[in-house]
């Protein structure tokens, strides 16, 4: 730069901010020595730096109370609002409960053998209760269980069918007498799912009050009471049918 | 303005939730049925006329429109529907249990063993009426909450 150019004022806030090599810095501490004009313009620069970097320190806040009510009601009103949105619909969620279609329809069940509907885990539990031991009766009390079990089978359907017998139904399953062993030996055999049952309580009063010692068929499963075990299947979702 | 405001929302989500709450009535009122399924697999005509009887008694306690009352006819409990094809007594006592909303279904597989033909023999059968197996149907009605009764 020439000896007597003026410095422009960026150079000079440069110097001001101490930005300058060395060497420039010590040229305009020569011209400032003898320079009046410069001084002023040195000095008058370095003013307003000094102005802005107060400024910049001293940034005003804001007056307390006024804008942080402001933004508190806002705020609270949002919340408010916000909160009365989302119970509303929890509460319209809850209170419009998804309708299906009957399924139980006779329409929907009109003559197909997978109109079946599964429960829950997919199996069928159906407990079947026989009391009548008249021979006609226990005749057609077989023919249904094992239509059942036939139409179980023809639709797919995994299920689990427990015959209880108590009362005369108890005559189904006598060894000695029924009229049934061969058939229900069969329908054992055939059908994985299906179980014949005999109450106790009924064995017992046959021998205290008829003096008939119970001997059962293979495979029949005893269980303490038949009302009892009627009770414990409803209980475990089990349907219940009376044949 | 920020009562204003207030009553904005308030107002909504009142209406919003009485909205709610008269749907749920109308739709509890449609929706919350009794469920019951009579099982008849007899044909004594004492028991079957019992049965209508306390079918309708059944009816008159609860209120037809509150009652969802399915009837399963299988094995010898088709005859009902026979005895209804022909003697008109029994007819009226079906015809106005049925006005009343109540179901007959018909076993197809006794259908099917007797060789019943539903359109000539029984009263009043259509096709809709009849499911394959009605111990199975009785089952299935059992899972979806309808309540037992053999009469």
């Amino acid at each position: 730069m020439n000896h007597d150019d003026k410095f422009s004022d960026e150079y000079l806030n440069a110097f001001i901010d101490d930005q300058l090599t060395p060497e420039e810095r010590e040229q305009v501490y020569a011209r400032l020595s003898h320079d009046e004009a410069l001084k002023q313009q040195v000095c008058r620069l370095r003013q307003v730096s000094d102005l802005v970097s107060l400024a910049y320190k001293q940034v005003p806040q804001p007056a307390p109370g006024l804008r942080t009510a402001k933004a508190g009601k806002w705020f609270g009103l949002g919340l408010a609002a916000g909160l009365a949105l989302a119970v509303s619909a929890v509460a319209g969620w809850l209170l419009f409960p998804s309708s299906t279609p009957n399924p139980g329809s006779p329409v929907a069940q009109a003559m197909s053998p997978s109109a079946a509907v599964a429960s829950a885990d997919n199996v069928e539990k159906v407990l079947i209760h026989i009391s009548d031991g008249q021979p006609l009766h226990l005749k057609n009390a077989l023919d249904e269980v094992e239509s059942l079990m036939r139409f179980y089978r023809k639709s797919n359907q995994q299920a689990h069918v427990e015959v209880i017998t108590n009362g005369d139904g108890l005559n189904l399953l006598l060894a000695d007498t029924t009229a049934y062993a061969a058939r229900i030996e069969r329908m054992q055999k055939e059908y994985a799912g299906l179980t014949f049952v005999a109450c106790q309580n009924t064995i017992d009063r046959f021998k205290n009050e008829l003096g008939v010692s119970v001997r059962l068929l293979p495979g029949v499963v005893v269980t303490d009471s038949g009302v009892a075990q009627i009770m414990r299947r409803q209980h475990q979702g089990w349907a219940y049918i009376q044949v | 303005m920020m009562l204003l405001v207030k009553r904005i929302f308030l107002f909504t989500f009142v209406a919003l939730l009485s909205h709610g709450v008269v749907a749920r009535v109308t739709h509890a009122e449609s929706r919350e049925k009794q469920k019951v399924v009579y099982h008849i697999n007899v044909d004594d005509r004492k028991v079957l006329n019992t049965a209508m009887k306390t079918i309708q008694n059944h009816l008159g306690a609860v209120g037809a429109d509150n009652l969802d009352l399915r009837v399963v006819l299988h094995g010898n409990g088709i005859a009902l529907l026979q005895l209804a094809h022909s003697d008109p007594t029994f007819q009226g006592k079906v015809k106005s249990l049925k006005r009343q909303g109540v179901h007959f279904i018909v076993c197809h597989s006794t259908l099917a063993a007797r060789k019943i033909d539903f359109k000539k023999d029984l009263y009043d059968v259509t096709e809709a009426d009849i499911v394959p197996s009605g111990v199975a149907e009785i089952a299935h009605l059992q899972s979806q909450g309808f309540s037992y009764v053999k009469p």
